[in-house]
């Protein structure tokens, strides 16, 4: 298993013991003597300590070593010099195409360390690229570690109700989908919202300060168990029920496996989902708009 | 009380073939005659509304017995083709209804409208993982209108297939049970049995009586075999739905009639056979065998099947066979998705077009015809198009046209490269399907087969879904592209080819017998083998909004 | 001619695929200033928002700082656009025919997807110039764009056939899984070019980070170039050709797909 720009022992804490390093599972008897983890990092993390083979990559040089892999599992030639700008060499990287092609089963866990730095998605796209192309030579699968909260679920229910997992425009009273054009940092910066409501994040502490400044300037309703920084700039701060502790729902695991949340303890604030529903009834009972009966083109 | 007056109406299942005659509906069912029986003149009070059909066809609602429209292969396909929702039919928001999009891998209110907007009623979905099923579950709901059924994926589960392989048929039966209820479905789905399990390893159980890669002296005929004898002792309203090994392949027409050899003397129901008839030894030279398929199929009356035509156009195929879907893209060197289930089963996703100019594509086209003109039962043979992985759903009206006029499909066939119409047998077939053998095909027969009694007809106790027709198509020429009205449990939900909304549909389950005490032999070895806890797995009663529980014969109080 | 005047930049996108010359053709003054524009969700006139004088002509004029006014020139197959100020996204996307010229700046999916006609950029313009919209296999079918500033990222993205040249600086993946067309890049580009390509040319007029999976070929001057440079010399834009002034590096690849893509760097005589 290669755990790609990610440092699973901090931000998947469970991950190494609970599924992948040192499970013993019917066709791994041995556990962990039975598998070797390789880690691809820009600097050795404590997750290091779990690797039988550390492969120290340059910062921004994830996207040459995946496709200079691609070429080299292929046996096609690669520029020796560029490859070793990534800071491996071919060597190293044919030892690891080696490897990964005696595999009975390998697996690529890819993290932010690839899908938030320069390429961004282009990151992401090479490694599952050479996970698909490496079926070719053995069974070979691929998976992002993905972020806190349901951020999964919220991707899987968008893509069943909108046809899209994230960056969903319904302006034209259709779903449309592009990424830059209506993703949440882009818009915020650009300022082509004239209104906001923010549920179960942050961005008042993450985003770039352009959007920052326009979550200032604009209506901003803030939906949260807590009081947090973009409370602090909203119009307006609902606290709801922490959804798992107080507030039931299903959760979606990284893999999109669905567990059902029982919560524990009772919350005098309402869940959001009580909110939202309030605040769609009340906006659905004032008559000033209608949506366009038609679309005149057919716009995408 | 509603009353469709002079309507032209098909009824197989009570023998009524284009008689004009009035229906009365009450209460969501069809009910008798207002001015007959007792209670009439209280019934006539009643009658508020009266659909004029004259000059119409009336249909017991369509019944789409093999789909994929839920579920997670379903959801990773959505996410694999946004180019495909670009140019999908764009459903909009209004009062009545939801926004959605259309297209290959509809969202799922589309999908309901999709589905109602053309007469269809109700939809088993063809395939569902029980670790995953709580999301289909949940996208069904999400479904409107129709009525809905699912499938558990059960073949290549690894706990049923440990016990198969020991030849502990009866603990396997308390198991498969314990798992129907488990995921609050209606039947069992077979995919590839062995193959899915044998992808865990980047393999295939390509061989019937020959085992696999996991497993030592288990066949993949032994799996059918014993799934079926499994889904017949716990008397399930529908037989075990089976897509055979070696789907795909050149040559697996031996395949399938060694399958209906080995399921002889039990239930089954063989999905989107167009798949498995297949002649030839490879790309080059495969040609149709739905002749042999078609012989050995009449002559083997305990089955049904679907046929899983193929339409020239765009498609994306999502099934559970890992390794072909593997092969597909290797072959199209384009888009491929990859799911693997712990334990139980597995999904491949690969966007296709078929084109006609291609002969292996020709061939394909011609097969699913050949089937469903070759065998001779309408009661044994159902439309379907493998959806998405032939063609959509709801190109289904192209299909009825093709079955019911001999020179429109002969002059299609025409149109076949040369080398392609060597190939197959379609241009001699002369057969035509009659309006009762399209109301067989697509409501009476698949409602039968699934065991929905009052589904498919539009006697007295059905549930009253109807879809009424103009007699002559309009717009694009096809019959059911455009009902004039459909109704569901009684309420009109499609007028003048406009969805009016509708409520929610309800979710058939079933509830088999077993012995409680094989929870405590499942519970060890799940929390062994899965990553989940054992109190997570089952899906709660209450996340299905409407179920419907569909007593068996011996249903436990 | 028809020319628009934008009273003022709108507070939120605007959406306008209704400013197109096959639109605007035969319609009537009246009849154009009721064409339906989207702000966000709500729909408004055309004469919400710009002056309208002319009719019946597939001569367009747009003069303001319409940066947030989307979709100008979608889908034309003739006539005339031409933009006196900046423009907004999706400028010229699936266009067939016809021209565009824009005097500022313009931004992302300039001629997306399109399949002929030509669009000229004056300044800047964003990224995924040309390009394939997410997930269709394939960008700008064929045609001209032509941009004096510099551009964004996945300039050329899927391109199958035609040309595509920015003056100004280009950031990353500029001919992103090309398979076929030109791309010509006056002040070079940033990282990751040609990367994954197909097939297609990529020449460069200053040097460039090249992906380890292209393979230095040969330097000489391609026959080829010599009829590209007139062509281009007449729209105003110069590529040498000569052997008295340099030599072009090629250098073929992406050996990961594998690609027969190249890549044609310049290299100045006395460099």
């Amino acid at each position: 298993m290669i755990y790609w720009g990610g440092n699973p022992a901090e931000c998947h804490p469970r991950h190494f013991t609970k599924y992948t390093l040192t499970q013993k599972g019917r066709f791994v008897p041995l556990g962990r003597k039975g598998r070797t983890m390789v880690l691809v990092d820009i600097r050795e993390t404590p997750s290091a300590k779990a690797a039988d083979l550390f492969l120290q990559i340059r910062p921004g040089k994830d996207f040459e070593m995946a496709t200079a892999l691609r070429a080299i599992v292929k046996g096609h030639p690669v520029d020796t010099a560029l490859v070793e700008e990534t800071g491996l060499t071919v060597a190293q990287l044919q030892d690891l195409a080696d490897r990964m092609k005696r595999a009975k089963f390998g697996v690529i866990f890819f993290g932010m360390g690839l899908s938030m730095t320069r390429g961004k998605h282009m990151n992401s796209g090479a490694i599952l690229t050479l996970a698909a192309e490496m079926n070719a030579f053995t069974k070979f699968v691929c998976m992002p570690m993905r972020g806190h909260g349901n951020v999964t679920g919220a991707d899987v229910v968008l893509r069943y109700t909108t046809g899209y997992p994230f960056g969903v425009s319904l302006s034209r009273g259709f779903p449309r989908f592009n990424p830059g054009e209506f993703s949440t940092i882009d818009l915020l910066v650009r300022g082509d919202t004239d209104a906001a409501l923010i549920l179960g994040a942050d961005p008042g502490a993450t985003m770039p300060q352009p959007a920052i400044d326009h979550l200032s300037r604009i209506p901003t309703i803030v939906l949260d168990p807590k009081v947090t920084h973009t409370s602090r700039l909203a119009r307006v701060h609902i606290t709801t029920a922490p959804t798992g502790i107080s507030a039931p729902g299903t959760v979606y695991r990284m893999d999109e496996v669905p567990l059902p949340l029982r919560p524990a303890l009772a919350s005098p604030f309402p869940t959001d989902e009580e909110v939202i529903r309030r605040i769609r009834l009340a906006v659905a009972a004032r008559p000033a708009w209608e949506p366009p009966a038609h679309v005149t083109m057919a716009i995408a | 009380m509603l009353r469709i007056t002079g309507g032209k109406v098909y009824d197989p299942a009570n023998g009524i073939d284009g008689v004009i005659k009035d229906i009365y509906i009450d209460g969501g069912r069809i009910v008798a005659p207002a001015d007959e029986g007792p209670g009439a003149e209280a019934r006539g009070a009643k009658a508020a509304r009266a659909i004029d059909a004259r000059g119409m066809l009336v249909f017991p609602g369509g019944v789409d017995v093999h789909t994929h429209v839920a579920g997670g292969a379903l959801n990773f396909a959505r996410g694999l083709v946004p180019e495909n929702q670009r140019a999908a039919r764009k459903f909009l928001h209004t009062k009545d209804r939801r926004a959605g999009l259309g297209g290959m891998t509809p969202t799922t209110f589309a999908t309901g409208y999709l589905y109602a907007g053309m007469g269809w009623t109700t939809v088993n979905e063809a395939a569902v993982p029980v670790l995953t099923a709580k999301h289909t579950h949940e996208e069904l709901h999400d479904t409107p209108i129709v009525d809905k059924s699912a499938l558990l994926l059960m073949a290549n589960n690894e706990m049923v297939l440990d016990l198969l392989e020991a030849g502990e048929v009866e603990r396997a039966r308390h198991v498969v049970a314990w798992h129907i209820w488990a995921a609050k479905v209606y039947g069992v789905k077979a995919v590839n049995p062995g193959g899915v399990a044998a992808w865990k390893w980047g393999k295939n159980a390509n061989a019937l009586h020959e085992t696999f890669e996991g497993y030592s002296t288990l066949t993949p005929a032994k799996i059918i075999a014993d799934l079926a004898h499994i889904v017949d002792q716990l008397q399930l309203p529908h037989p075990l739905h089976l897509h055979c090994n070696n789907l795909g392949v050149p040559g697996n027409v031996a395949t399938t009639v060694e399958t209906m050899k080995v399921l002889e003397g039990r239930r089954a129901h063989l999905a989107h056979l167009q798949f498995h008839a297949y002649g030839g030894d490879g790309w080059s030279n495969m040609r149709s065998e739905a002749a042999a398929v078609a012989d050995a199929f009449n002559r083997h009356t305990n089955l049904t099947c679907d046929a899983g035509a193929v339409l020239f156009g765009d498609a994306v195929t999502i099934t559970a066979d890992g390794p072909w879907q593997h092969l597909l893209y290797q072959l199209t060197g384009r888009k491929w998705g990859n799911l693997d289930v712990e334990n139980e089963t597995g999904c491949g996703i690969v966007p296709y077009v078929y084109k006609d100019r291609s002969l292996v594509n020709a061939v394909q086209w011609a097969v699913g015809l050949e089937l469903m003109l070759l065998i001779t039962d309408p009661w044994r043979v159902f439309l379907t198009t493998d959806h998405p992985n032939g063609g959509c759903f709801w190109r289904y009206p192209e299909i009825v046209q093709l079955l019911m006029d001999v020179e429109f499909r002969k002059e299609q066939v025409r149109r076949l490269p040369e080398a392609a119409q060597q190939r197959i047998v379609l241009g001699d077939l002369d057969r035509q399907y009659s309006l009762f053998e399209i109301a067989i095909i697509t409501s009476a027969g698949p409602a039968r087969a699934l065991g929905m009694s009052n589904k498919g007809h539009l006697g007295v106790g059905a549930d009253a879904d109807v879809a009424i027709y103009p007699e002559q198509p309009d717009k694009d020429g096809f019959l059911f592209s455009y009902p004039r009205y459909v109704l569901k449990g009684g309420e009109i939900v499609v007028e003048e080819g406009d969805v009016i909304g509708g409520s929610e549909g309800r979710e058939f389950i079933v509830r088999p017998e077993y012995d409680a005490a094989i929870e405590a032999y499942i519970r060890p070895l799940f929390q062994q083998a899965y990553t989940i806890s054992f109190d997570n797995y089952p899906v709660e009663l209450e996340r299905l909004r409407h179920p419907e529980q569909v007593n068996l014969p011996s249903t436990p109080a | 001619m028809i020319t628009l005047t934008l009273k003022e930049p709108p507070s939120v996108p605007l959406e306008a695929e209704v400013l197109s010359p096959d639109v605007t053709a035969e319609l009537s003054n009246d009849a154009i200033r009721a064409l339906p524009v989207y702000l966000g969700k709500r729909q408004r006139r055309v004469d919400d928002f710009f002056d309208v004088d002319g009719a019946s002509s597939d001569q367009i004029t747009i003069h303001g700082d319409a940066s947030r006014v989307k979709w100008i020139g979608r889908a034309m197959t003739r006539g005339r656009i031409r933009v006196d100020g900046n423009a907004g996204m999706h400028l010229g996307a699936y266009m067939s025919g016809g021209a565009i010229d824009v005097s500022g700046n313009a931004s992302d999916w300039v001629g997306a997807e399109m399949s002929g006609g030509a669009i000229r950029i004056g300044g800047n313009a964003g990224g995924q110039i040309g390009a394939a919209y997410r997930g269709s296999n394939t960008g700008m079918r064929d045609g001209t764009i032509l941009v004096g500033g510099g551009a964004g990222l996945e300039v050329g993205m899927r391109m199958k056939r035609g040309i595509i040249a920015i003056g100004g600086p280009v950031r990353d993946f500029a001919g992103l899984q090309m398979k076929g067309g030109t791309i010509v890049l006056g002040s070079g580009a940033e990282l990751r070019t040609g990367a994954w390509m197909m097939r297609g040319t990529i020449i460069s007029l200053r040097q460039l980070p090249l992906m380890p999976t292209f393979l230095y070929a040969a330097t000489y001057v391609p026959g080829f170039l010599r009829i590209y440079s007139a062509y281009l010399e007449r729209l105003g834009f110069t590529l040498p050709c000569s052997e008295q002034q340099g030599a072009y590096q090629r250098y073929t690849g992406d050996t990961s797909v594998p690609g027969k893509g190249e890549i044609l760097i310049w290299a100045p005589r006395g460099a």
